[in-house]
């Protein structure tokens, strides 16, 4: 199966997943067609397509070549990246934002020495105390807090 | 009409309205340029600051957001391939394969220009037909807005050259991300498997910010790392031949009033406004040409209507709040609250009996766009240093902007969570190759396809409404017709592309 | 890594004390949040963003307007139930949350919250598309008794533009057809192009009324407004309805009682200020201020109705927990 299979496989489960779950849905009172009337459409219409997608995959002789890429960069930033959304209302912005330009600029392109390492310091103090000063002060958007750290 | 057009550009041309359109055009450029800011948040933001002014120098201001919010969006979606707001998307799909190509400068003076001449000429529409237009608008019942919306989808699953059915599937993801979380009638969790985080549903901003934004910087980052650097791009030439490129558009005379009219149609109609204008304006572009296949390789005409739609769309939105009073989407409700904070209740008979007001915004609007061409020249230098930022810098500081602004459009982390859900779903879907715009659209139409079918249906209960109601039907007949046109497109170009090996980078 | 580590901590420290603000004791000494949860634009954010600018005169810290929207307002009240009961979070309530809570859509009960004052009441006006027939209340009463269940009213189902023309129904004996449109906006362009006949509105509606785009059938308040003084009130017509809209300010439970005091007192004195009695005139809506006591009175009664109107109209879900 190809690349075009698995993500019609994909869809496919996921439509029949919610599929299943519009099914314990109640009716709602005073609308006639309820909650689950719509989705309900939807989603056997993306049921629909996906199963098409999967055949056409089988039908399809030529595969395209998929091009080769190196993912442990894209991997280790998602990573990096969750790390910081989740430790966002722990730690507050200020904190989890320092953090989170450091390592991810020192994952990125390593530092070189100690001068390396002083440029992604400042950029990442910098960065967190911009962007803070930005919005919470200036433009009086209040920025997570931590309920961990309290700051 | 227009001698009261002409007395109210020499009021707003005074200093006094000035100095306030320029700090709003200046404000909206900067907030349009960072992604995750909108300009409905900028224009949130520049809206206390107004509440010390002369209503005119406060609405002055606040139309200067609106102008220069396209234009600074359409920054970012040339340079970093991010749309800097909902407005520039489609800028994107040519604009930033142009700025690749080595050529930023003519991708980012092709979207001003077009942006100044689709706002101008939307500004002559504005002024022309604000009430027959809106009196049209008002015919629209939920039938022909639910016609409205699948005509829309039909032509952007249609955007995509690789294969059509994953044009539809994705348009089909977006929709059913909309499904999940709260329905939109009552409220009711649906499909929320019991979680609270899945019961508030996704808000748009966060999956446009999530797809766009991950799927750029990942393809990037797949190029480098096991000990690669990524090197910044070398400084780009940003200087370019201004009547070369105002040529370019001009030579099109077609195409830009087509976009205009594109623009200023949706922006007149409640509900859509330019986060779909755009899109569907690239898709007209590329239905109407002789080589569609060229789109999203990097074309002027790309750019040239999907930024003269934008700009023409905010001419559209105005009409409505001018005639009706009712806001045609965020951006104009907020406009419409400062209003009424001033005193002033647009309605129908706003701009009979308030010319000066209502033809002042006219001023405003016109004359934020001479002024937003001088301020794009003179910021043209700093966006030279964005693109010579080194990456490892770039993309964390990208990133948190990302979050600042998922986080600020309704204040809760909930939305940095669907940031990195949506992130990981569109660097996927990019890598299996699947468009994003169809996905992006049905997300933006989601909730208001569903609200007015069941309006229609709680209406009047027969379903053949929807064909025998004139626009309605003529709608649907154009969806049809949409996708026949997008499959016989796209099987002259497999059968030009036959025996060439289809590339398997994935457009977007 | 190791050997970064402490460099690393030493940075944090760095940061944080860069980063930090001055602490102080005294309530308050850094920006409060007034959490609306509807779009800005929308009345609730109009009604509240000029009382922010006046209750922050009072209170003496920045009072920030956050509009924290989704799940039909129900997000947000979530939201400030969370929060730290320290004072830093307000919540802009209205009559709503008592619906959401009575028809299952969220867990939120108004007694989650500690009041501090009401502030504004919005009073209904039963408002009619100019595409329908009647010039009065009396012929669209004869209409709508002769044709029972076919006049369509616009109203977001189950919230208060629902629960008013109910009790207009029940009051007179008629019957509408209901179709959901969710918020004013929506309602009043529906009415505007003739596609539903009837909604509840409010006078800020007042100029499309002038200019014949849209009609007042009557006012649901004691007596007629000087607003629009030839509209007749519904007690004029015989149905014993007066309805309004109260929105008000409440704080998580267990906010110290010092800092709630000091945010009422503030609440006071901002709705006294002349110039937001002018703000609300322009939002047809008319200052009213409870204190603590009052408003936690007036919750009382409007969550008795609430559970009373749910109930007949069948919307009653049992809430969840």
């Amino acid at each position: 199966m190809g690349r075009d299979g698995a993500a019609g496989l994909v869809c496919l489960a996921g439509s029949l997943v919610l599929l299943w779950a519009t099914l314990h849905l109640s009716k709602a009172p005073l609308v006639p067609i309820g909650p689950a009337f719509y989705p309900r459409i939807l989603l056997s219409v993306s049921a629909g397509l996906s199963v098409l997608l999967i055949a056409s995959d089988f039908l399809r002789r030529r595969r395209p070549a998929a091009r080769e890429a190196r993912y442990r960069l894209v991997v280790l930033t998602f990573l990096i990246f969750g790390g910081y959304v989740f430790l966002l209302s722990p730690l507050g912005y200020r904190v989890s934002t320092f953090l989170f330009t450091l390592i991810l600029q020192a994952v990125i392109e390593p530092p070189r020495g100690g001068k390396g390492w002083l440029r992604v310091l400042a950029v990442a103090l910098a960065a967190t105390a911009v962007t803070y000063y930005a919005f919470e002060i200036y433009l009086f958007v209040l920025l997570p807090r931590g309920w961990a750290t309290g700051f | 009409m227009f001698s009261q057009l002409l007395t109210s550009l020499a009021e707003v041309a005074q200093l006094k309205f000035m100095i306030p359109l320029v700090i709003g055009t200046w404000t909206g450029l900067i907030g349009g340029a960072i992604p995750g800011v909108t300009i409905t948040m900028t224009i949130i933001l520049v809206l206390p600051f107004t509440f010390g002014l002369d209503p005119l120098q406060g609405l002055a201001a606040m139309t200067g957001v609106y102008v220069g919010g396209c234009a600074g969006g359409l920054v970012t979606a040339v340079l970093l391939g991010i749309p800097g707001t909902p407005a520039a998307i489609a800028t994107t799909f040519d604009g930033f394969p142009m700025a690749r190509k080595g050529e930023p400068g003519r991708a980012i003076w092709l979207g001003t220009w077009a942006s100044f001449f689709g706002g101008l000429l939307g500004a002559i529409f504005l002024v022309g037909l604000t009430l027959p237009l809106a009196r049209f608008a008002l015919r629209f019942g939920p039938w022909e807005f639910f016609s409205l919306f699948i005509f829309a989808l039909s032509m952007v699953a249609g955007l995509t050259e690789q294969s059509l059915l994953k044009g539809f599937i994705s348009g089909t993801i977006g929709l059913a991300i909309t499904v999940i979380g709260s329905d939109p009638i009552m409220g009711a969790p649906r499909l929320d498997f019991g979680s609270e985080f899945l019961s508030g549903g996704f808000q748009f901003l966060p999956v446009l910010i999530g797809v766009f934004a991950f799927a750029q910087i990942m393809t990037d980052l797949e190029k480098a790392g096991d000990g690669r650097r990524l090197e910044a791009q070398a400084a780009p030439d940003l200087s370019v031949s201004h009547p070369a490129v105002v040529w370019e558009i001009l030579k099109r005379p077609f195409l830009l009033v087509w976009s205009t009219l594109v623009g200023i149609l949706i922006g007149v109609l409640p509900a859509i406004g330019s986060s779909a204008a755009n899109v569907m304006a690239y898709d007209q572009a590329k239905k109407i040409s002789k080589h569609p296949e060229k789109f999203g390789t990097g074309i002027p005409e790309g750019v040239i209507a999907a930024e003269s739609s934008n700009n023409a769309n905010v001419a559209g939105s105005l009409v409505t709040i001018m005639a009706f009073g009712i806001p045609g989407d965020a951006v104009t409700a907020v406009m419409l609250g400062a209003m009424i904070i001033h005193g002033i209740q647009p309605g129908p008979l706003f701009i009979t009996q308030q010319p000066r007001v209502s033809y002042g915004i006219f001023a405003a609007y016109i004359l934020a766009h001479p002024v937003m061409m001088v301020l794009q020249w003179l910021s043209a230098r700093f966006y030279l240093r964005i693109v010579t930022v080194p990456k490892a810098i770039l993309f964390p500081v990208v990133l948190v902007l990302c979050v600042v602004g998922a986080f600020a459009l309704n204040n809760t982390v909930d939305n940095v969570y669907a940031l990195l859900i949506f992130g990981v779903l569109g660097y996927l879907m990019v890598k299996f190759g699947f468009p994003l715009a169809p996905l992006i659209l049905g997300v933006i139409l989601g909730d208001e396809i569903e609200k007015n079918l069941i309006r229609a249906i709680m209406t009047d209960p027969d379903p053949w409404l929807f064909l025998t109601r004139p626009i309605s039907g003529v709608l649907l007949a154009l969806s049809v017709g949409s996708i026949a046109l997008a499959l016989w497109q796209h099987r002259r170009t497999q059968a030009r592309l036959a025996g060439v090996e289809p590339e398997a980078e994935a457009d977007f | 890594m190791k050997r970064l580590a402490p460099a690393l901590a030493l940075l944090v420290a760095f940061a944080a004390v860069s980063l930090a603000q001055p602490a102080a004791a005294a309530y308050p000494d850094r920006p409060v949040k007034l959490i609306v949860p509807w779009a800005a634009g929308g009345d609730t954010d109009a009604i509240f963003r000029p009382f922010g600018i006046q209750i922050q005169k009072h209170l003496g810290a920045t009072v920030v307007v956050a509009n924290v929207t989704g799940a039909s307002g129900t997000k947000g009240a979530r939201e400030a139930k969370a929060a730290p009961p320290d004072g830093y979070t307000i919540y802009a309530m209205h009559d709503y949350i008592h619906l959401t809570y009575y028809t299952g859509v969220a867990g939120v009960k108004y007694s989650d919250f500690d009041p501090i004052c009401s502030v504004s009441s919005t009073p209904a006006i039963l408002t009619a598309s100019p595409k329908t027939p009647w010039k009065s209340w009396q012929e669209f009463i004869a209409d709508a008794k002769k044709r029972p269940g076919q006049i369509t009213a616009a109203v977001t189902l189950g919230s208060t533009s629902h629960i008013f023309p109910a009790l207009v129904e029940r009051a007179a004996g008629i019957k509408f057809k209901y179709v959901s449109y969710e918020g004013l906006a929506p309602r009043m362009n529906a009415l505007l192009g003739g596609h539903v006949d009837l909604g509840e509105s409010n006078l800020t509606q007042k100029g499309k009324v002038q200019a014949g785009q849209l009609k007042f059938l009557a006012i649901a308040t004691e007596k007629r407004s000087p607003e629009a003084p030839s509209v007749p009130t519904l007690k004029e017509v015989g149905l014993n309805i007066v309805y309004d809209v109260t929105r008000g300010l409440v704080v998580p439970k267990k906010t110290p009682g010092a800092v709630q005091a000091k945010l009422e007192a503030a609440c006071k004195k901002a709705a006294a200020e002349p110039k937001f009695a002018a703000d609300m005139a322009l939002q047809g809506t008319e200052v009213r201020l409870l204190d603590r006591k009052g408003y936690a009175a007036y919750l009382k009664k409007t969550d008795d109705l609430s559970l009373n109107k749910t109930k007949e109209l069948g919307l009653f879900k049992a809430p969840k927990n």
